[in-house]
């Protein structure tokens, strides 16, 4: 039953990463973007998804406080200036992209947009550096608090935070190649492939440092997992590069879509059977069944939340069904 | 300062903010449905616009909305993580369930109601509309079950120091869930139609174009706001009842089953001062007081006979005037309820100095100010935009402007 649950949550925050990386990597490409319509018409080319796209998050977070209670509270307080900036970032393109169109002026939707670009790349360097934080495991003693903030000042953490802002850019040019007008996509498919090298050299560098580490090593348990999974990454980064190069935008944002997503995997799998992985006391570390809530409250969750799953993806797949394909004419601009 | 005092008062910074903009949410919400489905069923143009401009106010409040309920959500996890410890596996079920069940399709649908406009068909588009508002209602229903429970901890067992659910129908009937419910969903019904009495007023003072438009949002939100209001007296006066039964120690309830209540604690926690601050008396007062000022809202329906409301003019002055009145009650009663209940997370089970995290001061002032700042200046931010955005009018809103027509003709409001 742990098991289950430990799933769903890695499987809503990967897809978190991937449907709200894309929000943020387009929220990227603004810098990139001098002129005011095409800056909207970006935006909007994400519109109806992006409300859709963050509640992925919420129920993430949902999901671990109500099943996995005590991990809540040691991840999010002893991660704290990650998940600070991951946080801010979150709220400042929330806030940014939405209200960016309601003045009218030019010049304060320009100030928005540079919001939005600076809550994305914040987004993005927060979860990366958190993600590396549980990789490199953490001082967590034997009372079950994890002491001091220093431990996740790190080289790994700030090199997995820069190449999540690198994938997540590429990963937002390739969903712009895809939903763009054709007139458009054009544009963003020479960004999309500029962007990749550069996200397959950050992911690389990411990797050294994390291989070189003593503290990653150490805290891996299947190590097999740890270098399978980011030859996988790279793999994806490739396989968009050459499909962007063919003009398939769709098989290069799938690709994309799972540069995102594995690093989750990559987490969960190199961990196993642990979440929290001490690195000044063995007998301190987390295992994933210690950290799930009591039987009684999972069956519950079970009961009222499972039987949902399938309307939550219904609507979810209904908005993207509904607003498929390339944005035209006929679309409403609201963002 | 110590860390416990600037969580807390992170805490009751955060939530008062976000508390202001989801009552807006709560309460404009319902009255779209109305207005939307009013639309849909007579075919009248006026209430399609009437679901544009509304509708537009309300899309640019809920952003803050989700902006400051996200904040919410991470600070369990970052500022108490006793909480999580200790009692999660209780306390964190609604929680989880509200987010799955509510937050997650309310915003889905949103999205596609925003999106939707002359690309669905009208009964769908209506049904999405439907939907955000019953998840809206659902989230605060589970959001107060959590809240309720902090209140008074039911339905679990303690072992080896951590709470266990045993009986989760208990949270549902909870003694301090039911007319807390009652009195918040008429609280944000009461909002929402003081803020549509008093826009709608504002536009007949100046007399700007659209008469006719904003004379029926007048009485549509007079009404509503009147009918609220006692509905907000009825079930905050049924509050009593059960705070006084399960919670004795309460606005300076001194009796003796108080005493006989401190008296258990201090043999089972030590000593220490178990009476709360008296600003939850001080809020509980001038909450009521605006109660039963907001009561004269009653005075003024008699006079939408014949439009004397508008013919007269200093009512729709009173009305304007009104406005903040709802808001700053809604906060007056939350510190009543949160600062009544201390100094227990759980009342009588958790006290706050050991659900707070143990991070150093430094982190969290970092994080008081941090959030208190972007939150304050995104808050404030986004009022200016609702403000100019209810004084431009309903000429043309950007919310369900019709594809291909040329965007942000107008760009100065018609009164300032
Ligand atoms: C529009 C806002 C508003 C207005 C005009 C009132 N209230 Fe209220 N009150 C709230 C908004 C609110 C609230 C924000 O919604 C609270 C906070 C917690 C809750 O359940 O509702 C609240 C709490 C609250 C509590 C605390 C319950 C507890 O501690 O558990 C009591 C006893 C009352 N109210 C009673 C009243 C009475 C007798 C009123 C008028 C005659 C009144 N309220 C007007
Ligand atoms: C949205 C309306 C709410 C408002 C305005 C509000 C307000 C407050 C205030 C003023 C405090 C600080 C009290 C003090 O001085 O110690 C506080 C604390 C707290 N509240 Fe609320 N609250 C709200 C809803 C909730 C809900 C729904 C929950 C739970 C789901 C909750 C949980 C807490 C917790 C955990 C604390 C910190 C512990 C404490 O200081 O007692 N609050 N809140
Ligand atoms: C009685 C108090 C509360 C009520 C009535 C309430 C209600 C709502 C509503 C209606 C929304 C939808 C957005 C909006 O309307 O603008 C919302 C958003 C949100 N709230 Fe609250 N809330 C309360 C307190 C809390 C607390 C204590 C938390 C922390 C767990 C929280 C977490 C959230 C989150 C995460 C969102 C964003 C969801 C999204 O992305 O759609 N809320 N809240």
């Amino acid at each position: 039953m742990e098991l289950t649950w430990y799933v769903l949550l890695g499987l809503f925050f990967g897809t978190y990463l991937v449907l709200g990386g894309y929000d943020y990597g387009v929220g990227l490409s603004l810098a990139r973007n001098g002129d005011p319509g095409r800056r909207r018409a970006a935006l909007n080319a994400v519109g109806p998804f992006f409300l859709g796209n963050e509640v992925w998050l919420v129920a993430a977070v949902g999901i671990l406080f109500g099943a996995f209670p005590v991990l809540e509270g040691e991840l999010l307080s002893g991660f704290y200036p990650a998940v600070l900036v991951a946080l801010a970032g979150v709220i400042l393109v929330t806030a940014g992209v939405q209200l960016r169109s309601r003045p009218s002026h030019e010049r304060v939707r320009a100030r928005w947009d540079r919001v939005v670009v600076v809550g994305s790349a914040l987004a993005a360097l927060g979860w990366g550096a958190l993600l590396a934080g549980l990789l490199q495991g953490v001082p967590r003693d034997a009372d079950g608090h994890i002491v001091g903030l220093t431990h996740l000042v790190t080289p790994f953490a700030a090199a997995a935070g820069l190449a999540m802002v690198a994938l997540v850019a590429a990963h937002g040019a390739t969903f712009l190649t895809l939903r763009l007008p054709a007139a458009d996509a054009d544009r963003a498919g020479r960004l999309a492939r500029r962007l990749l090298p550069v996200a397959l050299a950050a992911v690389g560098v990411a990797t050294v440092v994390g291989l070189l580490s003593e503290r990653v090593r150490a805290t891996a348990q299947q190590p097999l997992a740890g270098v399978l999974l980011p030859a996988l990454l790279v793999t994806a980064l490739l396989v968009a590069r050459a499909a962007l190069a063919r003009g398939r935008p769709g098989v290069a944002f799938t690709a994309t879509a799972a540069t995102l997503a594995l690093p989750v995997a990559l987490v969960g799998a190199t961990l196993w059977p642990y979440v929290l992985v001490s690195t000044t006391d063995p007998s301190a570390s987390l295992t994933v069944a210690d950290a799930a809530a009591s039987t009684p409250t999972l069956r519950l969750l079970g009961w009222l939340a499972l039987p949902l799953m399938p309307a939550l993806l219904g609507f979810q797949l209904m908005c993207w069904w509904v607003f498929r394909g390339r944005t035209d004419g006929r679309a409403p601009v609201y963002w | 300062m110590d860390t416990l005092l600037l969580a807390r008062l992170q805490f009751a910074t955060t939530t008062s903010i976000h508390f202001l903009f989801v009552i807006v949410t709560l309460g404009l919400v319902t009255l779209l449905v109305g207005l939307q489905t009013a639309w849909v069923i007579t075919g009248n143009p006026k209430y399609e616009r009437l679901t544009r401009f509304w509708g537009q106010l309300y899309v640019i409040n809920y952003v803050l909305g989700i902006a400051t309920g996200i904040v919410m959500e991470f600070q369990f996890g970052l500022n108490w993580s006793g909480l999580s410890r200790y009692v999660g596996n209780v306390f964190g079920a609604p929680l989880a369930i509200e987010t799955l069940v509510a937050f997650f399709l309310e915003s889905t649908f949103l999205g596609m109601w925003i999106f939707g406009w002359h690309r669905l068909r009208r009964g769908v588009h209506l049904a999405l509309l439907w939907g955000v508002a019953l998840t809206a209602y659902a989230s605060a229903f589970w959001i107060l079950v959590a809240n309720a429970w902090l209140q008074n901890p039911v339905g679990y067992e303690v072992r080896d120091g951590v709470a266990h659910l045993t009986d989760f129908s208990a949270l549902l009937t909870n003694p301090t869930l039911g007319m807390a419910f009652g009195h918040v969903v008429s609280a944000a019904l009461l909002v929402g139609g003081v803020l549509m009495a008093a826009v709608s007023a504002g536009h007949l003072i100046r007399r700007t174009t659209d008469h006719a438009l904003h004379r029926t949002a007048l009485r549509i939100g007079l009404v509503t706001a009147a009918l609220s209001i006692t509905l907000v007296q009825g079930f905050g006066f049924a509050q009593f009842a059960p705070v006084g039964s399960v919670q004795p120690t309460k606005f300076g309830g001194g009796g003796d089953e108080a005493q006989a209540m401190i008296a258990e604690w201090t043999a089972r926690f030590g000593p220490g001062d178990y009476t709360p601050p008296v600003l939850a008396s001080a809020g509980l007062g001038f909450m009521i007081m605006i109660g039963f000022t907001l009561g004269a809202l009653w005075l003024l329906v008699p006079l939408l006979w014949r439009d004397w409301i508008i013919r007269l003019r200093f009512p729709l002055w009173l009305l304007l005037l009104a406005l903040p009145l709802p808001f700053v009650a809604a906060i007056l009663g939350w510190i009543a309820r949160e600062v009544g209940r201390q100094p227990w997370v759980a009342y009588g089970l958790l006290p706050v100095d050991q659900a707070v995290s143990p991070v150093g001061a430094p982190a969290m002032l970092t994080s008081l100010i941090g959030f208190s700042l972007l939150l304050g200046t995104l808050a404030v931010t986004n009022w200016v935009l609702i403000a100019r955005h209810a004084a431009r009018g309903a000429q043309d809103p950007g919310l369900g402007r019709p594809p291909g027509q040329p965007l942000d003709l107008r760009t100065e409001p018609t009164f300032a």
